[in-house]
């Protein structure tokens, strides 16, 4: 046991939480409250980022995911044949394929986990303020092309987004 | 014991606001109404719709107290009155609003009805014209204070304060906090007139107080941001320091309440236009401009 | 031993399984995409596990996951904005019935 007690205690009620929202998502009939219960997961990893004291990564997984996940809720109403849920279709397919991926991917993780010895757990964790400066001078300083490329990249995907997504204009007078 | 200072601020400032909010609206100042409305508010029945979603129909105005009230734990009223200083406590603050959108989506899809449907999804449409409007001032904001903590940025303040070095970020941080808080000119969620009431209209009785409790405390909380980043916070000459931020806080909750309603509901189609097209130049050209200050003069 | 290691990337192992489920057995577009952001949540869980226990004083580790969230959100801009284009034009997102390019 490196930290506290507390740590591993919220830890766990976090991680089970998010785990357990996650399988609401696809179990539910409801398309909205599938898409909510997407949103509380990637809450309650936001809220594991802050009891692993990187504070700056949760506060911002927090305030990205409520913001992405409700939009995410309007696209459901938007495509989806039942959003209300209230038909219980079952809208899957290939269920025992992608039950087998998913188990074999799940303990193929669990046995990295926990099979192999990690090594001493590190302990001089930097501060949350001290982290903000660091990643301030990290981005600005070794990793700046790597943003000044994402920032381009986002700027291509926000403008193709937007082209893809225009409805064609009727041209004036045309056939 | 700053919680039990920062909760009775609450109380005192959600009252001051009922007052003010039935002032505007019927036009008669009156101390007693909002005390006489809550309690009536208690006693009357509570009607459900028929088929509600009840988990979210339940909660929505639940998660909008907790998401005003954690909004309100990270503002100082004074240099140690503050319920935790986060060190990146701005952007908690951001954070903890965005759930605001959450818990009105929720309370639109909940009561399975037509108004408070659109009245949730309009809510949603807003947010995302004046999403990054609350952002951005914040960054500059935090660029002359050098850290995201509110107490800092309100101490940076000390020899000029941001809403006369960031006047455009203060502008635009208004905008949206009136947005976010759905008032008048900004408040189709709830069109009055309108919409019939929009989302708040399916919630009766004891929930519908748990709900205006959560507006005001939100409207407070926004107050309060605006009076942290932009307003010096606590600083002010004779009087002590949480008096300062009390007395801030008020003034600018009054203009918020009362200025709106001169204007006629702004459409969202123009909101969203004017909102990319204007208002997220305007602010890169705020950070820019504030970048380029900070480095050149010495304040 | 690091427990609470091992228990993060246990909570990253259980959110990936659920992801990759949810990735292969549903039909509509948004549904599958809910499935990929379950799968980059549960790499994020990693990552943030691995600086936090392993390498704290290296801030690459938070960089990485910066980077991670950033691609999370240019992916769904751009995959609902080909799920906008694709309800225009076929009427529904449904990937069952998108068999266009099928030999």
């Amino acid at each position: 046991m490196t930290g506290s007690y507390a740590e591993l205690f919220f830890l766990v009620f976090f991680g089970l939480a998010a785990v357990w929202f996650g399988i609401v998502v696809f179990r539910t009939h409801s398309m909205v409250r599938s898409a909510m219960a997407l949103l509380f997961s990637q809450t309650a990893v936001g809220a594991m980022f802050l009891v692993m004291q990187t504070e700056f990564l949760g506060v911002l997984q927090l305030m990205m995911m409520a913001t992405e996940m409700s939009i995410m809720a309007l696209f459901m109403v938007m495509f989806m044949m039942d959003p209300g849920g209230m038909g219980a279709m079952d809208m899957s397919h290939q269920k025992r394929l992608s039950l087998r991926a998913g188990g074999i991917g799940l303990v193929a993780a669990l046995a990295v986990s926990w099979l192999p010895d990690w090594g001493p757990a590190a302990s001089n964790i930097p501060d949350a303020g001290r982290q903000v400066e660091l990643l301030g001078i990290e981005l600005l300083g070794r990793s700046m092309f790597i943003f000044e490329s994402a920032g381009l990249t986002i700027l291509t995907s926000m403008i193709a987004a937007t082209m893809v997504a225009i409805a064609p204009r009727k041209k004036e007078g045309a056939a | 014991m700053s919680i039990f200072y920062i909760l009775l601020t609450l109380a005192i400032g959600a009252y001051f606001i009922a007052v003010v909010e039935s002032w505007a609206v019927h036009g008669r100042f009156s101390l007693s109404r909002p005390a006489f409305s809550a309690l009536a508010l208690f006693g009357r029945e509570s009607i459900l719709a028929r088929t509600p979603d009840r988990l979210f129909f339940e909660s929505a105005p639940v998660l909008l107290l907790v998401a005003g009230l954690l909004t309100m734990a990270v503002i100082p009223l004074a240099p140690g009155l503050i319920i935790t200083d986060l060190a990146t406590g701005a952007l908690f603050l951001n954070a903890a609003l965005a759930y605001v959108l959450v818990a009105l989506i929720m309370a639109g899809w909940g009561p399975n009805g037509g108004y408070a449907m659109i009245g949730g999804w309009r809510f949603l449409g807003q947010f995302i014209a004046y999403a990054m409007l609350i952002v951005m001032p914040i960054t500059a904001v935090a660029m002359r204070a050098e850290s995201l903590s509110t107490t800092l940025i309100v101490l940076s303040q000390a020899e000029l304060w941001n809403v006369f070095y960031q006047p455009l970020g203060f502008v635009l941080f208004w905008i949206a906090a009136m947005g976010l808080a759905w008032l008048p000119p900004l408040d189709l969620p709830n069109a009055p007139g309108e919409l019939a009431g929009g989302f708040e209209a399916e919630y009766t009785g004891a929930r519908l107080a748990v709900l205006r409790l959560a507006r005001m405390v939100i409207i407070l909380a926004l107050a309060g941001a605006i009076v942290t980043f932009y307003l010096g916070g606590w600083l002010g000459p004779w009087l002590p320091d949480w008096l300062w931020s009390v007395i801030k806080m008020l003034i600018v909750t009054t203009l918020m309440l009362t200025t709106g309603r001169l204007v006629p509901r702004v459409r969202e189609s123009y909101f969203l236009a004017a909102g990319w097209k204007l208002g997220i130049p305007l602010a890169l050209a705020n950070i820019f401009l504030v970048g380029v200050i900070a480095l050149v003069v010495d304040i | 031993m690091i427990v609470e290691l091992s228990v993060a990337l246990s909570v990253g192992a259980g959110l990936f399984a659920v992801g990759l489920y949810g990735a292969l057995s549903q039909t509509n577009l948004v549904m599958i995409m809910m499935g990929i952001e379950l799968i980059l949540a549960a790499a994020l869980v990693n990552l943030v596990a691995f600086w936090r226990y392993l390498h704290p004083d290296v801030i690459s580790g938070q960089m990485f996951v910066l980077i991670v969230m950033t691609v999370m959100a240019v992916e769904m801009a751009v995959g609902f904005g080909i799920a906008v284009a694709r309800f225009r034009s076929r009427g529904s997102v449904e990937m069952e019935e998108a068999r266009e390019l099928k030999g």
